[in-house]
């Protein structure tokens, strides 16, 4: 399978800025990412807050320029792109927002924000707008009648379904989804999870779906990247990765997300204290000022990602398992 | 849009009106001198009376108001063409454009207003012409700013961003997204704008340097009637009254207009109402520590009465945790706030009993509230951000929060602050005292919440959402510290959330709250492997399961309080909805010792093993 879209070694700086920041350390908000979404493939991006994984849609989307690395498209270097150019490649990768409410326009119509992208790259003239809208509602399982509604007339679910229209107007190839359920009710998250894996399946789309929520990355996506502290920590696949966590910072993560099954409540390992600050992340290992795991040699150099299919950045990951506790 | 008030519409437009037609309405020429009548009172044939060289005081005052009018409309509308664009280039582009535009408006600013306009006039000379773009000059700093403003916080806006991953040009998005998006603080610096140039217009024709005599204007008219103030002062009252009326007439119709094209709207009137006194004789206290009995919570709205909360029934008892579920909309925050008195101003508890340690909640005064607040009971939030006083150390808000119900001096109060925080788990509480809320983390600011409510030792507390905001790791230290505190000190908890494993995770029991009623209750470890309303046990299976298969979604979404359905709420979107769950409200049936249901067909529910959650 070969790859989509690629990150290659992404790095992200943020600040200081100004001359009242002097002596500032600039932020960490991702560093050395590499990663690789093919053809019709859902990846994960799981981390908390903090972790570089919106940065890293935004980045990869350019809506905001990379400190290092490049991203590719079709084995095309988009990065250095600019103008005309990047516009048109702009067209085939498209991002689902969050917050229902902010990601649209108040003060216009549905349907002129769902043109907008058909509009800016002539996918239409004006005389087939209202047809293409229509469709476009209609796959996203709206009403056609809809369109000439405004966005408060509608509930957040609804209005997600808005968004992903807006997104598909472009007829993307790719398709980044931030947290796209995380804002909305128990009971619609399910109805946008299933229209996402009903279109990627229709459609063919390639995903990455950043998400906190881990239960949610595994129902959709066939391959997981866990990010902690803007530094990939485990990828592979979602059964691998869940099923067997070789991290034990992803193991924490899966054993803190609280569950309904009190069997699995028992093994909870509890990670002590805050993140660090992304402007002094620790030496080494980013991770091993929480970890019950670390050693000495943890603080000395940054762990490399190694393994195949199932890559690990953990120095002990092979002494890792269930039946031996942290020492 | 919604409609613009009508008042102020109407008087501008007759001013303006007035104006355009005043060479038609057959009024005495305004520079016709009748010097043998100078100032005279009015009469029929000169209702407002005549000035010191005999003209007709009510032409001049109606001519000065066209002059008047075109001066301020057109320099307001140069100024805010101008300025706006500037400022929306500045504040969208950035850069060198954002340097060149907004220190070009800085540059202006600096001079004072009227100062700049003397300038001009002076070397230009006088007269409407020249008052127009000068005036408009004055304007543009105003409108850069405010333009440049409203383009900071709208340009980061996700719509915003969203155009621009579509690959939408810079020109298109200024135009159709942000513009409008600013139109509301544009349109009242317009109006503004205009109040001011007829100021302006007036002050400099009174010095001399506006409208050139003979020709009519208010200011001219003021200027010349000052001079006979002490022999008549009709002369001077009439153009002042003008002036007076149409800044104000202007003021207002820019707020209906701001007020009309604002989506978002106004909140109705502040109401309160105090629930009737209880009957005698009703029985106060249980043994349990707080008991709800038929609370409803209703909001008054522009089209009627709406009740988020109806009828809701719960009790908790000391080291109990009884968990509120709910989507947004169900009513479960509300129903929190209002036992509290909480309530936002809109809002109000219409009826029910709210009983705690022998005291009727709902019918206490404020003083008493106010007392039981962070003492017996506590309540914390979702957003510890915007619960905390960013101004003020952690430890000083928790001294306060001691002193306030205890006497104690502020070193004691001090050290018990350090030390509540040191309990709930705040590395170097010392040092962490004397932090800001801003120089916590998310974790810890929710840690600093929790110390302060149970700074007093409170037999309750009440936490709306308290670990929505934090990640699941800090989540999971959050809820254990919880659940380590009530051991301790014994005191009852109502964990108000959205989330089914966070109440699996921490609750005794539960009430299910779905369209602003209770659908089910009981224990936490018999209902999730057993629920026994349809809601509940849908709401389980939307969660997505542990094999990595998609949840199941329940179609539909939660009904607006306005729509509350007049039967069963839930059976709209109901798999097992029959004819008679619409016909009429459902009681709330006893199913088992503990567990109350709101589902008329609870017993199938429970004998059919498909409809169950299948176990793990």
């Amino acid at each position: 399978m070969s790859a989509l879209v690629e990150a290659v070694s992404l790095s992200k700086r943020f600040g200081p800025r100004g001359i009242f920041s002097f002596g500032q350390k600039p932020v960490r908000a991702l560093t050395e990412v590499s990663l690789s979404v093919a053809r019709g493939e859902a990846v994960g991006l799981v981390g908390e807050s903090g972790s570089g994984k919106s940065t890293m849609g935004r980045v990869l989307l350019g809506l905001m320029p990379a400190s290092g690395g490049s991203v590719r498209l079709d084995g095309i270097d988009i990065t250095t792109l600019a103008g005309k150019e990047a516009r048109a490649l702009r067209r085939r990768m498209q991002l689902v927002f969050q917050d229902p409410y902010s990601s649209l326009d108040p003060r216009r119509r549905v349907s002129a924000q769902i043109a907008d992208g058909l509009l800016a790259h002539r996918l239409a003239t004006r005389a087939e707008l209202p047809d293409r809208v229509a469709a476009l509602l209609d796959q996203v399982g709206l009403p056609p009648s809809h369109a000439t509604r405004y966005p408060h007339e509608f509930s957040g679910g609804q209005r997600q379904r808005i968004g992903i229209a807006r997104a598909l107007a472009v007829q993307p190839d790719f398709l980044v989804a931030d947290e796209p359920v995380s804002a909305l009710d128990v009971s619609v998250q399910a109805q946008v999870l299933t229209l996402l894996a009903d279109l990627r399946a229709r459609l063919g789309l390639a995903m990455l779906f950043i998400s906190h929520d881990l239960p949610v990355v595994r129902s959709l996506c066939d391959r997981v990247v866990v990010l902690y502290l803007g530094r990939v920590m485990e990828e592979g696949p979602v059964a691998a990765v869940f099923g067997e966590p070789r991290h034990p910072y992803t193991r924490a993560l899966l054993s803190a997300a609280p569950n309904i099954d009190p069997v699995r409540r028992q093994k909870r390992i509890l990670l002590k204290g805050d993140p660090p600050s992304p402007a002094d992340p620790p030496s080494g290992c980013v991770f091993r000022t929480r970890c019950a795991w670390a050693i000495a040699a943890c603080a000395e150099a940054v762990p490399p990602l190694a393994g195949a299919g199932h890559r690990v950045a953990c120095i002990r990951a092979g002494e890792i398992d269930d039946r031996n506790g942290p020492p | 849009m919604r409609r613009i008030s009508p008042v102020p519409v109407a008087a501008v437009g007759l001013i303006g009106l007035v104006a355009l037609v005043v060479p038609w309405l057959g009024l005495p020429d305004p520079v016709t001198i009748d010097v043998s009548n100078r100032l005279s009172p009015p009469s029929w044939q000169h209702w407002l009376g005549q000035d010191e060289v005999g003209r007709d005081i009510l032409s001049r005052l109606l001519w000065g108001a066209r002059s008047s009018l075109t001066v301020a409309i057109l320099s307001a509308l140069i100024g805010c063409a101008i300025g706006t664009t500037l400022g929306v280039l500045g504040g969208f582009l950035g850069g060198v454009v954002d340097l060149l535009t907004i220190r070009a408006a800085d540059i202006i600013l600096c001079f004072p207003p009227l100062l700049l306009a003397l300038l001009v006039v002076t070397l230009l000379g006088p007269g409407a012409a020249t008052l127009i773009p000068v005036l408009g000059l004055v304007f543009i700093p105003g409108f850069v700013r405010v333009a440049y403003a409203g383009v900071l916080s709208v340009r980061h806006q996700e719509y915003v961003e969203a155009q621009r991953a579509l690959g939408v040009g810079p020109a298109r998005i200024m135009l159709r997204t942000v513009l409008p998006n600013i139109g509301g603080p544009v349109l009242v610096q317009f109006s503004l704008a205009m109040a001011a140039a007829v100021v302006l217009e007036s002050g400099l024709s009174f010095l001399g340097l506006g409208v050139v005599p003979p020709s009519p204007s208010w200011g001219l008219m003021i200027g010349a009637a000052r001079q006979t103030m002490a022999q008549t002062v009709l002369p001077l009252i009439w153009p002042c009254i003008a002036l007076t009326m149409t800044v104000l007439a202007m003021n207002a119709l820019c707020d209906a207009v701001r007020a009309a094209v604002d989506p978002h709207g106004m909140p109705p009137r502040e109401r309160r109402w105090k629930l009737p006194a209880l009957l005698p004789g009703l029985p106060l206290g249980a043994a349990s520590s707080l008991s709800v009995n038929g609370l409803s919570v209703a909001i008054d709205t522009t089209a009627g009465e709406i009740r988020p909360v109806r009828r809701v029934s719960w009790q908790v008892a000391p080291s109990e945790t009884l968990a509120i579920v709910g989507e947004s909309g169900s009513g479960k925050s509300l129903s929190g706030l209002a036992v509290l008195g909480l309530l936002p101003p809109v809002a109000r508890a219409a009826e029910g009993e709210v009983h705690f340690d022998g005291r009727e909640l709902l019918r206490l005064d404020e003083p008493a509230l106010r007392r039981l607040r962070g003492g017996d009971v506590a309540m914390i939030f979702q957003d510890p951000m915007s619960s905390l006083n960013p101004v003020h150390r952690i430890g000083r808000q928790i001294t306060e929060a001691i002193r306030v119900h205890r006497k104690l001096s502020h070193g004691a109060a001090w050290r018990e602050a350090v030390a509540l925080l040191a309990r709930v788990g705040i590395p170097d509480a010392d040092r962490r005292a004397r932090s800001f809320p801003h120089e916590l983390s998310g974790g810890m600011r929710q840690r600093a919440m929790v110390a302060m409510a149970i700074a007093n030792r409170p037999k309750l507390l009440i936490a709306d959402e308290p670990t929505t905001a934090l990640d699941v790791t800090i989540q999971a230290q959050v809820l254990d510290l919880l659940a380590e505190l009530k051991a301790e000190n014994g005191m009852g908890l109502v964990f108000i959330t959205h989330s089914l494993p966070v109440v699996a995770e921490i609750a005794d029991r539960v009430v299910v709250m779905y369209a602003g009623e209770v659908v089910e209750q009981g224990p936490v470890g018999e209902i999730f492997p057993r629920p026994l309303h349809p809601y509940t046990a849908a709401l389980l299976q939307s969660a997505p399961p542990e094999d990595g298969s998609l949840p199941k979604a329940i179609p539909g979404t939660v009904p607006l309080p306005q729509h509350f359905p007049a039967g069963c709420a839930f059976a709209p979107r109901c798999a097992m909805a029959r004819p008679e769950c619409d016909a009429a409200p459902l009681p709330l049936e006893q199913a088992g010792p503990g567990r109350q249901t709101r589902c008329i067909r609870w017993r199938t529910l429970a004998s059919e093993p498909t409809m169950q959650r299948a176990e793990a």
